[in-house]
């Protein structure tokens, strides 16, 4: 289900759209468990009318009908009495029963106890004169104890017939209540699945894009781009990652920035002596580790001071930057530059033997030796450089390149502009004193 | 010695907790000379009497009190309750918007009705006159007989002048059956059961009920015990001790071991 297709939906608050499904699962189970508390009152009613009225009402049909029964009872003993005075005393029961209210109110049973009433009185009256009169009307008598038995049964039926009613509208009313606590118990499934469908589809879903997103978020990734949820809060939530990877990328900058300012020479963009130091260190324990050939070398240009003071500084700075990038078109990508201070470079050259780092060091010092430098002003400038190198293989960074400058001073005294190569028994003793 | 003292103490406690409530019952007899207080008037009346008397001591166990049975005439129940002099009173009394006024009632013990009780030679007598079956509304310029204060009389006094009708009052049903017997009256209005209790002892074929059995203005219906006004908690109690004996059956044993027919 897409609520961003509902009209009206498409950006909601989350906490609202649960809030309304929410009202609208607790209004529509209000109302049925409000209809099913109509249905108990109305069985309530029903069984309390079955208790205070209808009940009563039976009893009192059966009480008719037992009178009724006595009746005939009474009147039978009338007929087979064998002395006047216990007929009299059934004839006297007859007119009680045929008296009293219970029979006198329901119309049939009073017009046929009156009419027994007046038979058996009537058979009296002449039975005085008639000794057979009882045998005489007997058969009428059973015609008419006959119909006091219909009559009994009658009235049995209808006082159970009374309770037909009530006990229907009970049955009918829990019959109805059944089907609707069945569409309660639905209706709250249904709620359910929908609420479950609607929480799977608009929050657990994006929250685990949202998780993926993150756990990928890098300055090397673009941008995650997510699909225009419908809850404002989910959506907020992807948005917020969209600037926190800008966030990332722009921190990046500023940390390559940084490092670039902190690691390199400002002027000649080469690497500064305290950087040099630390990757020349991690390269020459890297080299001693497995024993592989490495050379260190420190270069100077020669008489720079008479240069920056015949052409100034801002010339000095032209002709450091110039040399710099000869030096980088000349070494290999894998020689280590760095500007050790003033006009003092810094190499080392991983995998290269003295010998070999030599004719490297020797074909920059030519290069450099032709290089014409073109200073703003129009002029041209050629300046040499002493280089002295040493082997690297034993021994520290510092005494390598200790041994590397005291080559370049050699260098300088042996009359400039050219290549120096530190003793390697220097080195073997140096290392052996240490 | 402190021992029997605390059951002394505690006896004596049980004994006030224990003491029931004293009630004051009047009960309905038939003839005069049973109406005085500790005549066995149970014993000498038998049938609707002894129903009454077993009925109240049955109430008064239900209700934990000690009831004082008193025999006393019809007409002296009503104003005896309305005094204060008897807290029950077994009269059969029928419900009437006059008695409410007075009195108050419980739930209904049993229902009754009116007839017309007359000798068999009278009947045919008057038989001549209004017709077979003489009936209390046919009836002119006639002696009738009912007990005093009763319903039955009541009525008759309200239509004995448009219909010119002689009326002799009883004191009991005995002195009811002796008006008829002594020819001072042709009929006698009274209710059925009551009626039935007396004719019973009497020999066969001398008095017969005539006319219809009545219903309407108060002669019958649904019979109580009567109360004072202002003792409702009393009514309540007294009513839940009849439907009692009715739901555990107390009340048809009752009727079965003094009637042979249903009053209900």
């Amino acid at each position: 289900m897409n609520l961003s297709a509902i009209p009206g939906f498409h950006g909601i608050r989350a906490g609202r759209a649960f809030a309304l499904l929410a009202a609208c699962f607790v209004l529509t189970f209000g109302a049925m468990v409000t209809l099913l508390v109509l249905d108990q009152q109305r069985v309530l009613e029903a069984t309390g009318h079955l208790q205070e009225q209808t009940v009563p009402e039976i009893i009192r049909y059966q009480r008719l009908a037992r009178n009724l029964e006595q009746l005939r009872q009474e009147g039978e003993r009338v007929f087979s009495a064998h002395t006047p005075q216990s007929r009299q005393q059934a004839m006297f029961v007859v007119m009680l029963v045929a008296s009293h209210p219970s029979v006198l109110e329901h119309p049939e049973s009073a017009a046929l106890a009156r009419e027994t009433e007046r038979f058996l009185n009537d058979v009296m009256y002449r039975s005085a004169t008639d000794s057979k009169a009882f045998v005489t009307y007997h058969e009428e008598w059973q015609r008419l104890a006959a119909r006091l038995s219909v009559q009994v049964d009658d009235v049995s039926i209808q006082g159970i017939n009374l309770a037909n009613g009530d006990l229907n509208e009970v049955a009918a009313t829990m019959g109805l209540a059944r089907y609707k606590v069945a569409a309660a118990l639905g209706l709250v499934g249904l709620f359910l699945l929908l609420f479950l469908v609607l929480l799977r589809k608009h929050l657990i879903e994006p929250l685990q894009r949202i998780d993926r997103a993150l756990s990928t978020l890098s300055v090397e990734q673009p941008s995650p781009t997510f699909q225009p949820s419908a809850m404002r809060e989910i959506h907020a939530v992807e948005e917020a990652i969209g600037e926190l990877h800008a966030s990332l990328v722009q921190n990046e900058k500023a940390r390559v920035a940084l490092e670039e300012l902190a690691n390199n020479d400002g002027l000649t963009r080469l690497t500064n002596r305290r950087h040099f130091m630390l990757l020349a260190d991690a390269e020459l324990l890297r080299a001693q580790r497995y024993e592989r050939p490495v050379t260190v070398g420190m270069a100077d240009l020669d008489h720079f001071k008479n240069l920056n003071d015949g052409y100034g500084h801002a010339a000095g700075d032209i002709v450091l930057c110039a040399l710099a990038q000869l030096m980088r078109d000349t070494f290999r990508q894998s020689d280590m530059i760095g500007r050790y201070g003033g006009e003092e470079f810094a190499f080392l050259f991983p995998e290269t033997s003295l010998v070999e780092a030599h004719v490297l060091a020797e074909r920059l010092r030519v290069r450099a030796a032709g290089y014409n430098i073109e200073l703003p002003d129009g002029r041209t400038v050629r300046v040499s450089m002493s280089i002295g190198l040493a082997d690297a293989s034993t021994g520290s960074l510092e005494m390598a390149l200790n041994r590397a400058d005291d080559a370049l001073y050699e260098a300088k005294r042996q009359g400039r502009n050219r290549v120096v190569q530190a003793p390697v028994g220097e080195q073997r003793l140096l290392a052996d004193d240490l | 010695m402190r021992f029997l003292l605390l059951v002394l103490l505690l006896c004596g406690a049980r004994w006030v907790v224990a003491q029931p409530n004293e009630l004051h019952v009047a009960l309905w007899v038939a003839e005069a000379k049973t109406a005085r207080p500790g005549s066995d008037g149970e014993r000498q009346n038998g049938g609707l009497y002894q129903f009454n008397a077993q009925l109240a001591r049955e109430i008064c166990r239900r209700m934990k009190a000690r009831c004082v049975m008193e025999n006393v005439l019809f007409g002296e129940i009503l104003p005896g309750v309305e005094a204060r002099l008897f807290d029950l009173g077994f009269g059969n009394y029928l419900r009437t918007p006059e008695r409410e006024k007075r009195v108050a009632f419980s739930e209904s013990i049993w229902n009754s009705s009116s007839r017309l009780l007359g000798r068999v030679a009278n009947k045919r007598r008057l038989s001549a006159r209004f017709g077979p079956d003489v009936a209390l509304d046919g009836l002119r310029d006639v002696r009738l007989g009912g007990i005093a204060e009763s319903r039955q009389m009541a009525y008759l006094e309200s239509i004995a002048g448009a219909r010119g009708l002689t009326l002799s009052k009883a004191r009991t049903m005995a002195e009811a059956i002796a008006l008829l017997r002594d020819g001072e009256v042709d009929y006698c209005l009274l209710p059925m059961l009551t009626a039935y209790e007396l004719l019973r002892h009497e020999t066969p074929g001398i008095f017969e009920f005539s006319g219809p059995p009545l219903l309407d203005h108060g002669l019958g219906g649904s019979v109580h015990i009567a109360l004072a006004k202002d003792s409702e908690a009393l009514r309540l109690a007294v009513n839940q001790a009849i439907l009692a004996m009715r739901a555990d059956g107390t009340y048809h044993r009752l009727l079965h071991q003094n009637f042979p027919f249903s009053l209900e």
